[in-house]
């Protein structure tokens, strides 16, 4: 039996297009809300919304801890969740490559089910488009999420204040790591896997410890190094490493060391950094212990009055050392 | 900090004695010990310098003109380790030539290069064999490989080198050197230990951790107090005195030493690695024929006295202006273990 694959016909939006979205999406994303006319249309929320859109091109589409179905609910949860805005309602858009197994298609969309059943955000409208082989690389998705921001929270990369502890919520580089070695271009055999997470649960974790946090952010393209320098910059304050207390997964580390690359910069898609008053920092690291994707997470560094605009390491030899820009683009559709 | 680490901490912060200068003389020392801020914990009298121990950094202008005509003049596909693909040649780099047309491929391993020429029969394929005893080694495996599979459509163009003579070349520029770790699990440290008995250069093998790293600065603080020539072995963990046979082995059974031209030293006699006779079908400047092609390095830059010791990068006048990694005007911006790049990547 030949494999089926997604055609042309799937996309032309007449019967096939109908046979694809009943097969494929609505088996998996069937909720009340779930349209088959031409938007959603929802009941009113009260408070302030968050809202926002992502799109994923990740290579390959599949790789050891998740797909790129799995990562398109997360990072659009993620972006979310840092806003203190509870996932509430998702839209999700294909662009389907001619040829591309229907099979690996369903599998995407159930990870995507999965991961929205777990945050419980609901998928509420779609929209499917096949392109001609060779025209765009698989599949890429984009999705957009609205959500409910929790009365009290108010973060911005804007409020890192002097003083305040860094926390992560776990191990740096997973997901570039594995990628990386997913496209096997370096012949290194490990088991490393992707952190690729929903982390609305550790949001409402560490809000219910306080609600006074300036700045959550997700570390994605550009890993932790680079959302630390960007938060430097945003809020003009210098950010002071101790080396020695940043998570590094031992495998990560073998895989940075014979490829020279810095964990800091692989990009994370589970991961959160969090910028919080020094005497409330013990509290949310303890209390993230306990959480699924946060078992973890540990105080990093401090921001600092001087060093405007720079991120310090302390080094493990006790003196102080610049944590080196990037340089570029370090791999190509990580996400 | 362990133990062992505060001690050696302790000796270097408290180091009072005549001005000393100490040479790393491999890249990956040079990027740890930036990484780790090590310059920072030296008092004033120590000067920690770095040397020509990056292989892209050491690799000639004239090498990088040779790998360009055999890509744009022989259509020939050229395989290189990442880094060197950014060395500006005379007139452009290998990604200038890239832009022209050549076919340039980064690899990761010279099989790689191997596994891409009998993917490609009817594609000439170079490797760019650079570097030291520590590579060497698997540029030989590649061309002996390609010989007992009659492979016809792959060569190696090498510029490989050896360090012995290399610390021979820069006696005197130093007080002690900070030898290699790697370098030297391979070669084993007789050649380090004949340079002690018979020219009085003083030395300490160190490996690339931390620890490792102070320890070894700290022995040899120790023993330059002492003033007697010394050669101590601190990594004698992956370090023996008997190297490695089996890389030793096949290096001499493709490879024999031949003169070789260093960016920045000249042409240091019996300092390099070239194919044996048996393999001259894999040398890529006998089977093209190549003409003897001598390449021109910008005279703004001051790389060569960078790899000596004589200057530091920033008393170059193109560095960090003109000279940068996104825009490297000399090799020793081009590499994370390049000196330029890690004075730049790490200046306060």
């Amino acid at each position: 039996m030949t494999e089926q694959t997604v055609t042309l016909a799937h996309g032309a939006g007449g019967r096939q297009t109908s046979e694809l979205i009943e097969k494929v999406f609505k088996a998996h994303f069937s909720n009340p809300e779930f349209t088959a006319d031409d938007a959603a249309v929802l009941p009113k929320i009260d408070g302030r919304l968050g809202f926002t859109t992502d799109g994923f091109i990740v290579s390959p589409w599949k790789f050891n801890g998740g797909n790129i179905g799995k990562l398109s609910i997360c990072g659009t949860v993620n972006d979310l969740s840092c806003m203190g805005a509870k996932p509430k309602y998702m839209t999700c858009a294909f662009v389907i490559e001619e040829g591309f197994s229907l099979a690996a298609l369903e599998e995407i969309a159930a990870a995507m089910e999965k991961t929205a059943a777990e945050v419980g955000v609901k998928i509420v409208a779609g929209d499917t488009k096949v392109a001609g082989k060779g025209q765009v690389d698989g599949v890429f998705i984009t999705t957009t999420g609205m959500g409910e921001i929790i009365e009290g929270a108010d973060t911005s990369g804007k409020y890192a204040k002097p003083g305040d502890a860094v926390i992560v919520t776990g191990d740096v580089g997973r997901h570039g790591c594995t990628i990386l070695l997913a496209r096997d271009t370096y012949g290194i055999d490990s088991d490393v896997d992707s952190d690729c997470a929903p982390l609305w649960g550790t949001v409402e974790d560490m809000l219910s410890v306080t609600k006074d946090i300036h700045v959550i952010r997700d570390a994605t393209r550009g890993g932790v190094g680079t959302v630390l320098y960007e938060i430097a910059e945003q809020s003009d304050v210098g950010i002071a490493l101790d080396q020695t207390a940043i998570p590094v997964d031992e495998r990560v580390k073998g895989v940075c060391g014979l490829l020279g690359l810095e964990p800091l910069y692989l990009a994370c898609e589970g991961r959160l950094v969090i910028f919080a008053p020094a005497d409330k920092a013990q509290a949310i690291v303890d209390k993230l212990h306990e959480g699924k994707y946060s078992k973890n997470a540990a105080i990093i560094g401090r921001v600092t009055e001087e060093n405007k605009g720079r991120v310090i390491l302390e080094t493990e030899i006790g003196t102080q050392t610049i944590l080196p820009q990037p340089k570029g683009e370090l791999l190509p559709r990580i996400c | 900090m362990n133990e062992q680490m505060m001690k050696a901490r302790e000796i270097i912060t408290g180091y009072k004695g005549r001005p000393l200068r100490i040479m790393e003389v491999c890249g990956t020392h040079t990027h740890e010990i930036f990484r780790l801020g090590l310059r920072k914990l030296v008092p004033e009298g120590i000067d920690i310098i770095s040397g020509p121990g990056c292989p892209v950094c050491v690799t000639a202008v004239g090498f990088i003109d040779e790998a360009i005509w055999l890509a744009l003049e022989k259509g020939c596909m050229i395989c290189t380790f990442g880094d060197l693909i950014k060395v500006p040649g005379t007139e452009m780099s290998l990604a200038g030539a890239r832009s022209k047309g050549a076919n340039v491929r980064p690899v990761y391993s010279p099989l790689d290069a191997v596994q891409l020429a009998r993917e490609n029969p009817d594609t000439q394929v170079v490797f760019l064999a650079v570097g030291f005893e520590t590579t060497t080694p698997s540029a030989c495996l590649a061309a002996k490989t390609a010989k007992e599979e009659g492979l016809a459509n792959f060569s190696l163009l090498t510029a490989n080198k050896t360090m012995p003579n290399a610390y021979n070349a820069l006696v005197g520029s130093a007080d002690a050197f900070i030898y290699p770790g790697h370098v030297n699990a391979i070669t084993g440290n007789a050649a380090c230990i004949k340079l002690c008995e018979e020219k009085g250069v003083s030395g300490v093998v160190a490996g690339f951790t931390a620890s490792e790293l102070m320890t070894a600065l700290a022995v040899c603080i120790k023993l330059l107090e002492k003033g007697e020539p010394f050669f101590k072995n601190c990594y004698p963990r992956v370090v023996k005195d008997e190297g490695n046979p089996a890389a030793i082995r096949i290096m001499n059974e493709v490879m024999e030493p031949c003169d070789s031209e260093w960016r920045g030293l000249g042409v240091i006699p019996m300092s390099g690695m070239k194919l044996r006779s048996d393999y001259a079908d894999y040398d890529a400047r006998i089977k093209f024929a190549m003409p003897e092609i001598k390449g021109k390095p910008n005279p703004a830059c001051r790389c060569g006295d960078v790899l000596q010791g004589k200057c530091k990068p920033s008393d170059c006048k193109v560095f960090g202006k003109v000279c940068t990694p996104l825009h490297p005007v000399g090799a020793c911006m081009v590499s994370d273990e390049g000196a330029c790049s890690a004075y730049y990547q790490y200046a306060d």
